[in-house]
């Protein structure tokens, strides 16, 4: 009789807990919905240039990815380009403010990564272009990859003389690697090289008695905002060397087009841009995310319009 | 397999037979209920997915009808530019006398917000008029472009391009912008003269992102549109795409008829929706993902199987209890008539349930009742059958010896010998008298032993002292009681078998002990004895009835009694060895006076 009464309990127990089981099931759909409702989170995306236009491909790719993934965006620029203390500080900011994500376009890697270990613990930080020791995932193309396929770029046109590689941002790691690879190659196909530091936003200036002093009859910059401060010196000094840079703004096509930049490395910054904000989220929200190096393509003036480089050089997006 | 299913079916049907009702009812009820839940589950899951199914078809088509009449309406638009450029404007100008100029301008400026570009080339692709830019690049070839050539390879159509950057005029401000060109052969005229050409209408391709985007279909659906070699138009994520970070199905969609189907895409299974869009060829595809239709979103599921699993217990837990409730009252049924069949004794059977087991239950109890009665009259009968035969048996004493004796009395007075005579007729007195024993059948140890001597009294005397008698009883065996005339019907063969040669030197010796709960009476001659088979055949009851001298009582009279009065443990024991005598013990329960009161009273009733 004890043993029936026990079983009818254990019965009645397992009844309840099925019970449970279908108000629980009935009442997920609300309860996910609720989770759904939660607040978006924010990234802030500190670039290290003072012009943001430089990079409005990729925050045309950072917003729809923000707006996909339910993330509100801060898009930072400093007043002086690759400045790092102002870059770390704003970083800093952030991180302090709450952003549960930074994206941030290291204007010194190496300085970066010392400061960042303090942020690191607070919130992830994703970045574009330079990989930095520290940090959560690097979005960029294979860097010395890039830098190669531009050096053969130029080789192919190669007719003799010298050519200047600009090295207009010594402290980005990203930019650095571009530079050497191209080099590595260059000196390996017997081309003298003449390597010379210089600030993208001073170009105009420089450029012309950079070629003069270094005798070359080629140029290469490595990173948007050199090559467009070269292509913009070219064309104001009318200056006959070739131009072979990195970027993929509308501007650089316009050069590209009129012959002012021979030929262009190009990767899609929309990707890199999108890429970098679902890394963020991701992140930030706990999961797994693996990161493929960017592809890029080498874009010569003739080729603009051919249909993959429309969609490479040009955004749909509105 | 076949073996198998044998001996799977061989289980069952022996967990069955093992099986309580109880359990049967409720198994089968809860097998029963279960099948039929889970069909109707099935039933209403396929029901519950097909409905939403079809609604989210129905939703698909229902927006990509609207979509496709916006579309359809901002291409007439642009068509009606086109016609009116052609038929109001080219038609009427002599590029001899006047320019288009004016004529696009005005139509430019009041379409602006949806045109990039008018223009009119001559059939080797030089610029006759555009706006809002007049000039050509210098590396404009437009003759090489789709747009031109598909106007000139099909006259009488209108074109439309896929996507892409205008390249051709000569902007300043080096503004790309992605265009979808409308273009269509014209005939121009030049003073008098008719020649081809090719009016080309830019169309901003914002203006079709406007008409696509924003829409959103169920469960999180999208559409993007194809042209008719499946190269996208528009997508939602068309630079995820156009970035290698994303795939659509576009090249495959070209292929779908307008309508609904399925498809598997990279995993996954999408509802398909195909609306063409008239005159243009292009195709609006409306994507649902398939797995997020209502019946099989994880929810769903888990909610239909907690239902399942559910209502299910709860069924088995009801019809445990329902069969329990049926089943008791049968199983307290059989719990009693297992006790009747152990022999216990006033069982209550229980008359509940339903109305066949209280029937069953009443039944039962009538026939425990009629078999209690038939019992009772059984052992009754039994009882009244076996008074009848011992006192059959008892009586078979009383002629044989009764006239032997008066005999003896009678020769022994007509001889003289009164004192014998005498002493003769007191044994008898006193042997009758025991005999009686106002009808009792069980008797003092001590009157059966008297009973023995008062016999050995007269047969001495008749047998003139051949033999003598030694009759005794142990301590402990006072206050026992025995069943009577047993002893004399021992000695009666002694006498009669062993002492029939002795010649006063005959010894016949009866003691009493008690051996535990045992009365032994051994009653000992020394006379010619037999042989042991002989002896243990004496017993025997197929043996054939020898009437012999004497009483005519035999042991097999005594043992049988015995036997019929204690039991088959009780009897007769006959050694026996020839010319050394022979020994009969009697073996009894030592019955005391309660003892034999407990005894009377359950074997007598």
């Amino acid at each position: 009789m004890k043993h029936t009464s026990r079983n009818a309990w254990i019965q009645l127990a397992i009844l309840v807990a099925l019970g449970g089981a279908v108000i629980l099931t009935l009442i997920l759909p609300q309860l996910s919905d609720r989770q759904a409702a939660d607040p978006p989170l924010e990234l802030s995306v500190v670039v290290r240039e003072s012009d943001s236009s430089l990079w409005s491909n990729a925050r045309l790719g950072m917003e729809q990815a923000a707006g996909e993934l339910l993330a509100e965006l801060r898009f930072l620029v400093l007043t002086t380009s690759n400045d790092s203390q102002e870059q770390m500080d704003l970083l800093r900011r952030e991180c302090e403010r709450g952003a549960d994500a930074l994206v941030v376009v290291p204007a010194a890697p190496e300085e970066l990564s010392q400061n960042l270990r303090d942020l690191t613990g607070q919130c992830p930080v994703i970045c574009l272009e330079s990989q930095v020791e520290g940090t959560a995932l690097t979005v960029a193309p294979d860097n010395r990859a890039l830098g190669q396929a531009l050096a053969r770029a130029l080789l192919e046109d190669w007719t003799g003389g010298a050519v200047l590689l600009l090295n207009t941002a010594p402290e980005s790691e990203g930019v650095l690697a571009r530079l050497d690879a191209a080099k590595e190659v260059l000196e390996q196909a017997g081309v003298p090289v003449q390597c010379r530091q210089a600030r993208a936003e001073g170009m105009m200036a420089v450029l012309d008695g950079l070629v003069r002093e270094s005798e070359t009859g080629w140029i290469m910059a490595f990173e948007p905002a050199a090559t467009q401060g070269a292509a913009r010196a070219k064309e104001e000094q009318d200056l006959k060397q070739p131009l072979y840079g990195v970027s993929v703004t509308t501007d650089v096509a316009a050069w590209l087009e009129r012959g002012t930049v021979t030929a262009a490395a190009a990767w899609s910054d929309y990707a890199a841009g999108y890429l970098a904000v679902e890394s963020a989220v991701r992140t930030a929200r706990k999961e797994r995310v693996e990161m493929e190096p960017l592809p890029f393509s080498v874009v010569r003036g003739e080729d603009i319009y051919d249909p993959d480089n429309q969609k490479l050089l040009f955004p749909v997006a509105p | 397999m076949r073996a198998f299913f044998k001996g799977f079916v061989g289980k069952v049907a022996d967990r069955y037979r093992k099986m309580s009702i109880q359990m049967v009812i409720s198994l089968s009820f809860t097998a029963v209920a279960v099948v039929g839940m889970v069909f109707m589950g099935l039933s209403l899951y396929l029901r519950f997915y097909t409905t939403a199914e079809t609604l989210a078809e129905d939703n698909s088509q229902r927006v990509l009808a609207q979509v496709n009449l916006n579309l359809e309406r901002y291409l007439h638009r642009m068509m009606r530019i086109s016609d009116t450029m052609y038929y109001r404007v080219i038609k009427n100008t002599d590029l001899a006398e006047g320019t288009f100029i004016d004529g696009m301008e005005l139509l430019y400026e009041e379409n602006r917000d949806s045109l990039v570009s008018i223009a009119v080339f001559d059939k080797q692709g030089g610029s006759v008029s555009a706006v809002p830019l007049a000039g050509l690049k210098t590396s404009a070839a437009p003759q090489t472009s789709g747009w031109f050539q598909s106007a000139m390879a099909k006259m009488e159509n209108l074109h439309f391009s896929t996507p892409h950057i205008q390249n051709i005029f000569d902007d300043p401000d080096y503004r790309y912008r992605w265009v979808v060109s409308l273009s269509r052969y014209v005939q121009l005229t030049r003073d008098g003269v008719t020649e081809s050409g090719v009016l080309l209408v830019d169309m901003s391709f914002s203006g079709i992102e406007q008409v696509c985007q924003g829409v959103e279909l169920a469960n999180g659906g999208y559409l993007y549109l194809i042209d008719s070699g499946g190269e996208l138009i528009y997508h939602p994520r068309q630079q995820l795409i156009y970035a290698g970070l994303l795939e659509e199905n576009n090249l495959q969609a070209a292929g779908y008829r307008d309508g609904t189907c399925r498809e598997k895409f990279q995993g996954q299974m999408r509802q398909v929706t195909v609306k063409t869009v008239g005159y243009t060829g292009w195709k609006l595809v409306g994507v649902v993902p398939a797995e997020e239709l209502g019946a099989t979103s994880r929810q769903t599921f888990l909610f239909g199987l907690a239902l399942l699993l559910f209502s299910v217990f709860l069924m088995a837990f009801l019809n445990f209890r329902i069969s329990a409730h049926i089943s008791d009252p049968i199983r307290r049924l059989e719990q009693a008539v297992k006790e009747l069949e152990a022999g216990t004794e006033n069982v209550e059977i229980e008359e509940g349930g339903c109305y066949e087991i209280q029937r069953l239950g009443h039944s039962i109890r009538s026939m425990v009742s009629t078999l209690h009665h038939l019992m009772d009259d059984i052992i009754q009968q039994e009882g009244q059958k076996r008074r009848s035969e011992l006192e059959v048996l008892q009586s078979q004493i009383n002629p044989h010896f009764l006239y032997n004796t008066l005999d003896s009395v009678i020769w022994m007075t007509e001889a003289g010998r009164y004192d014998e005579a005498i002493q003769m007729v007191t044994s008898l007195a006193r042997l009758f008298r025991i005999s009686l024993s106002r009808g009792k059948r069980i008797i003092p140890l001590a009157d059966e032993l008297e009973h023995a001597r008062h016999y050995m009294t007269i047969q001495q005397i008749r047998f003139k002292n051949k033999f003598t008698t030694q009759i005794s009883a142990e301590p402990g065996t006072e206050g026992l009681y025995t069943l009577k005339l047993i002893v004399q019907p021992i000695l009666e063969n002694a006498i009669y078998h062993g002492m029939a040669a002795a010649e006063d030197d005959g010894l016949i010796t009866v003691t009493a002990r008690r051996e535990g709960e045992t009365l032994l009476i051994e009653v000992a001659d020394n006379g010619m004895g037999m042989r042991p088979e002989v002896a243990a055949s004496l017993l025997d009851e197929d043996r054939p009835d020898v009437r012999t001298t004497g009483s005519g009582i035999g042991v097999r009279n005594v043992h049988r009694r015995i036997q019929l009065t204690f039991g088959a443990q009780y009897g007769l024991t006959i050694l026996s060895e020839p010319d050394e005598g022979t020994t009969v013990q009697i073996r009894l329960p030592a019955l005391d006076e309660t003892g034999l009161a407990l005894y009377e009273r359950e074997v007598m009733g």
